[in-house]
């Protein structure tokens, strides 16, 4: 019953899919032969609403597919082969809700699902303040939708059942079909429940159960700038309409896809045990592509708001954001690139490559022949190199630089090597560890500078005095670093230019603060809020400038000054390093967890200075009932601001559990990594916050009928209609 | 301390000699980024670059010994053996056929047919992952030494579970995450 539901359900969503892109194509087609009559325009009303109607119901039909499997892996259906891969009897039921997400059919539905609800909110939201835009950026959502839908329908159908055919023989008796075949019976579904696989153990961890829905909510919410600049381009609306609509949507993706990347770096360091969080994988960087154009995005769309440049280069980016998602989506489920996390060789590959090809192809046609027209010109030239639009640019050419960089490291040496020298040639993490830096320390020294230049015009000493503060600080903050024992003039560098970049966001937020006090007389709390309240993109982006800072030296701390040691030890005996030892207490074997695992868990003493500042509990986890792979080794960590002491159970005698062996990093300034990723959060948030800025003569009016404080928000719409 | 302008731009003046000038100076900035990154690319792609081979191509060709390649095997079990105290691990990886699409069997049959080409893989200073066990599948880079033994400075195994009896090879590659130890 729920696999029908489910499948005919998608198979609703696909047709209604394609029926708002037709009648928003009719609609549209019907305006332009001529609106001018008052019935045509209706008509044209009738067919544009009805494909937002369309567009709401596809999700509505999706969700109801979706909350379908839910149910079926809530109720142990075996008989479908999804909930038979990916669960079985003995998991929790948390994790065998989040099993929608374990594995590839399942999860690409969940995908399409998020991808419909993002499109169903931008029809909803936007509906009115974007009616110019919305017949096409139906359009483009929708064909997004519909294609994703037909590789779930068609390519990995999760509502897939088991059937055993009678009489046909052993080897092929057993068939998986969404419908029933002919002369097939349903297999005993007490049977299947035996030997139902279960979730892969690595991905029973909470981590896992939040990173990929962050994940996918990031990649998919791109489709929403995606879809409002291609009707900007189909429809020749080319003011900065379809920036207005997708900056909000455009924060909204990136804060999900910086969410889904920290979460996977924290899964990573607590579940696989390598005492690392990144690993330049072609995975990770697949997902760090679209991040890093997205940045440059939102960066230079504010050039086209303020300035009315870059119009061109705007198209291309918000393009290539989309394009990089499906790439990345095609390359890590397609099985193309050998990686600690893909999925394994898929037939959607085929498919995925000629969504992504057509795709970004014709988006970069329509760019061109809108140029070509003259329709993409900027409004104004470049000032002077120092001026701020001119940084931005330069900011954008080193985004766009290293999203090149890790594109060219993580597929397209192995693709090109492939094609042309019929050999397979792989760039390993020693490629990105040389190749990225000198990018990111431009990246930081931009990140610096920029903020303190003004638009327009340019004046090095001008500049020269707005960063001697900045400086100064820098300088003090590095000579506590000298302090503390630093001596290493690389990581004292990088220090330097990292904390530059911080100290101005710092210094321009305080500044601000301090200006709001002064003019108001009020307390120092009310004025920061009011500053993020009055002007949420800039000081939002100062929290993220900060975040990103904070970061940064974690990363140069965890990265550069990382140590290591392993070694046997007897009960009651210590090990030395960097100023602590370790006491290894007792070992405590084939204790038995709720869910079945077996865990064997070594109790340790961490001191320092001959006192005890830490017991952990370095464990690792057999999982009886799963075949293959079905051992765990799960760190146990002391963190502080400081460092984190992170030990490893590696190895120990089983028979008198008198020894064990133990391998021990100390990871310096790693817990900065993710307390600059919550700032980075916090100010992606304040950036994004519903904040509308009426028009200046709107806002006159209003204060001339009403004499008072010129409301913001919902609420000054309200008071202007 | 400072006044500056923030939103409030000039009317730019018209295009004359000392826009252009500053334009060439953003061209000089750009063009430098674009140098950078291409001498970063080039560099790190000569000095990184890898050979992905199989593990026959590597026997059969002499010119691979002592150069850094990426090979991929299928790991015989009964071989591993794994010194905790000094983190040493040597197995024996055998060749399969890579273009398959049955991973799982390809796998088996390499690691049951004697006949395959096999190298002994050392590696150190590696705590056993948890992935490598027998009929995995190990993607090692390492090089290959004089004394036909491969020293592997790191390697990446994927698991492609087996479906059991009850439902028999149907869908043998699972297409689970096969997560492993970078």
């Amino acid at each position: 019953m729920l696999a029908e539901i489910g499948v005919f359900t998608t198979a609703f969503a696909l047709l209604t899919a394609l029926y708002a892109i037709g009648a928003a194509l009719w609609g549209e087609r019907r305006a332009r032969a001529g609106g001018r009559e008052a019935g045509r325009e209706a008509g044209r009303e009738a067919f544009t609403v009805s494909a937002r109607n369309a567009v709401i119901l596809t999700f509505l039909l999706l969700l109801t597919g979706s909350g379908s499997l839910m149910v079926a892996l809530y109720t142990e259906e075996y008989q479908i082969a999804y909930v038979w891969s990916v669960t079985n009897p003995q998991m929790p039921m948390f994790y065998r809700l989040t099993a929608l997400w374990g594995s590839q059919a399942g999860s690409l539905l969940f995908w399409t699902l998020l991808m419909s609800a993002f499109s169903a909110a931008a029809v909803t939201l936007n509906w009115r303040s974007q009616r110019r835009l919305m017949p096409y950026a139906i359009v483009y959502m929708m064909a997004a939708v519909a294609f994703f839908v037909a590789l779930v329908l068609f390519v990995e159908n999760p509502f897939d059942r088991w059937w055993i055919l009678e009489g046909a023989p052993v080897d092929s008796a057993v068939v998986k079909a969404a419908l029933i075949p002919a002369g097939a019976v349903a297999p005993s579904a007490a049977r299947l429940a035996e030997t139902a696989n279960g979730l892969n153990p690595m991905l029973r961890h909470f981590g896992m159960a939040i990173h990929p829905p962050m994940l996918y909510l990031g990649f998919v919410g791109f489709v929403i700038p995606f879809a409002f600049a291609m009707s900007a381009l189909a429809s020749g609306d080319l003011s900065s309409n379809w920036i207005k609509a997708s900056r909000r949507w455009a924060l909204i993706a990136w804060l999900f896809l910086s969410l889904g990347l920290i979460l996977g770096g924290r899964w990573a360091y607590d579940v696989l045990g390598w005492g690392g969080y990144w690993g330049w994988d072609p995975v990770e960087n697949a997902a760090f592509l679209p991040w890093l154009v997205g940045t440059a995005l939102l960066h230079s769309i504010m050039i086209q708001e303020k300035r009315g440049m870059l119009k061109t280069w705007n198209m291309f980016l918000v393009i290539f954001t989309f394009s990089a998602v499906i790439f990345g989506t095609f390359a890590t489920r397609s099985g193309l690139v050998d990686s600690v996390h893909s999925f394994a060789r898929s037939e959607i590959g085929f498919p995925m490559f000629g969504f992504w090809f057509l795709l970004t192809l014709s988006a970069v046609a329509l760019i061109l022949w809108r140029r070509s027209r003259g329709e993409l010109r900027d409004e104004r030239h470049f000032g002077g190199i120092l001026s701020r639009e001119s940084l931005f640019v330069l900011n954008n050419f080193v985004f766009v630089a290293l999203t090149i960089a890790v594109f060219w490291g993580s597929f397209g040496a192995p693709i090109v090597s492939e094609l042309v020298m019929n050999t397979n040639i792989t760039l390993g993490a020693e490629y990105f560890k040389s190749v990225t830096p000198p990018l990111f320390i431009l990246m930081y020294i931009l990140m610096g500078v920029a903020p303190l230049s003004a638009w327009g015009v340019a004046s090095m000493p001008r500049l020269g005095r707005a960063l001697l503060l900045p400086a100064l600080l820098t300088l003090a903050t590095l000579a506590l670093f000298v302090a503390g024992g630093t001596t290493h003039l690389g990581a004292l560098f990088g220090y330097g230019i990292v904390l530059l970049a911080g100290w101005v966001a710092l210094i321009e937020t305080v500044r601000g603060m301090l200006a709001r006090q002064k003019a108001h007389r009020e307390p120092v709390y009310v004025s920061l809020l009011s500053l993020f309240a009055r002007n949420p993109r800039r000081y939002g982006g100062y929290l993220i400038h900060l975040g990103i800072t904070v970061i940064g030296i974690g990363v140069i701390g965890s990265t550069l000054f990382q140590q290591e040691t392993q070694q046997t030890l007897s009960v009651g005996e210590s090990l030395n390093i960097g100023g602590y030892s370790l006491r290894f207490d007792e070992l405590m074997a084939g204790q038995i967890s709720d869910d079945g695992r077996l865990m064997d868990i070594a109790l340790v003493t961490v001191l320092r200075d001959g006192a005890e500042i830490a017991h952990l509990r370095p464990r690792r986890d057999f999982f009886p009932q799963t075949e293959g792979m079905n051992t765990m080794t799960i760190a146990g960590a002391h963190s502080t601001l400081e460092n984190d002491f992170y030990v490893l159970l590696v190895e120990w005698e089983p028979i008198n559990q008198n020894s064990a062996t133990f391998k021990v990093y100390i990871n310096p300034l790693i817990n900065l990594v993710w307390w600059g990723s919550i700032l980075l959060i916090f100010g992606t948030l304040a950036a994004g916050w519903k904040h509308e800025v009426l028009p200046a003569r709107m806002r006159q009016e209003m204060r001339a009928e009403e004499g008072a404080a010129v409301p913001t928000g919902r609420l000054a719409r309200k008071g202007a209609q | 301390m400072t006044d500056i302008a923030w939103e409030k731009p000039r009317q730019p003046a018209a295009p004359s000699r000392k826009i252009n000038a500053e334009r060439l100076k953003l061209y000089a900035g750009l063009a430098l980024i674009a140098a950078v990154l291409v001498f970063v690319i080039v560099n790190g792609t000569v000095n990184n670059a890898r050979y992905f081979i199989s593990i026959s191509a590597l026997l059969e060709d002499p010119t691979f010994v002592g150069k850094t390649v990426r090979v991929s095997g299928a790991v015989v079990g009964s071989s591993i053996a794994y010194d905790a105290e000094n983190l040493i691990i040597d197995f024996t990886v055998a060749d399969f056929d890579e273009s398959t699409t049955d991973l799982v069997s390809a796998l088996h049959e390499a690691v049951v047919n004697p006949n395959t080409a096999r190298i002994q893989v050392h590696v150190e200073n590696m705590v056993k992952p948890d992935l490598l066990i027998d009929e995995a599948q190990a993607i090692m880079t390492g090089t290959l030494d004089a004394d036909g033994t491969f020293y592997a400075t790191e390697v990446l195994l994927k698991c492609p579970s087996r479906y059991e009896e009850a439902v028999p090879e149907q869908a043998v590659v699972s297409d689970e995450f096969s997560a492993a130890h970078p």
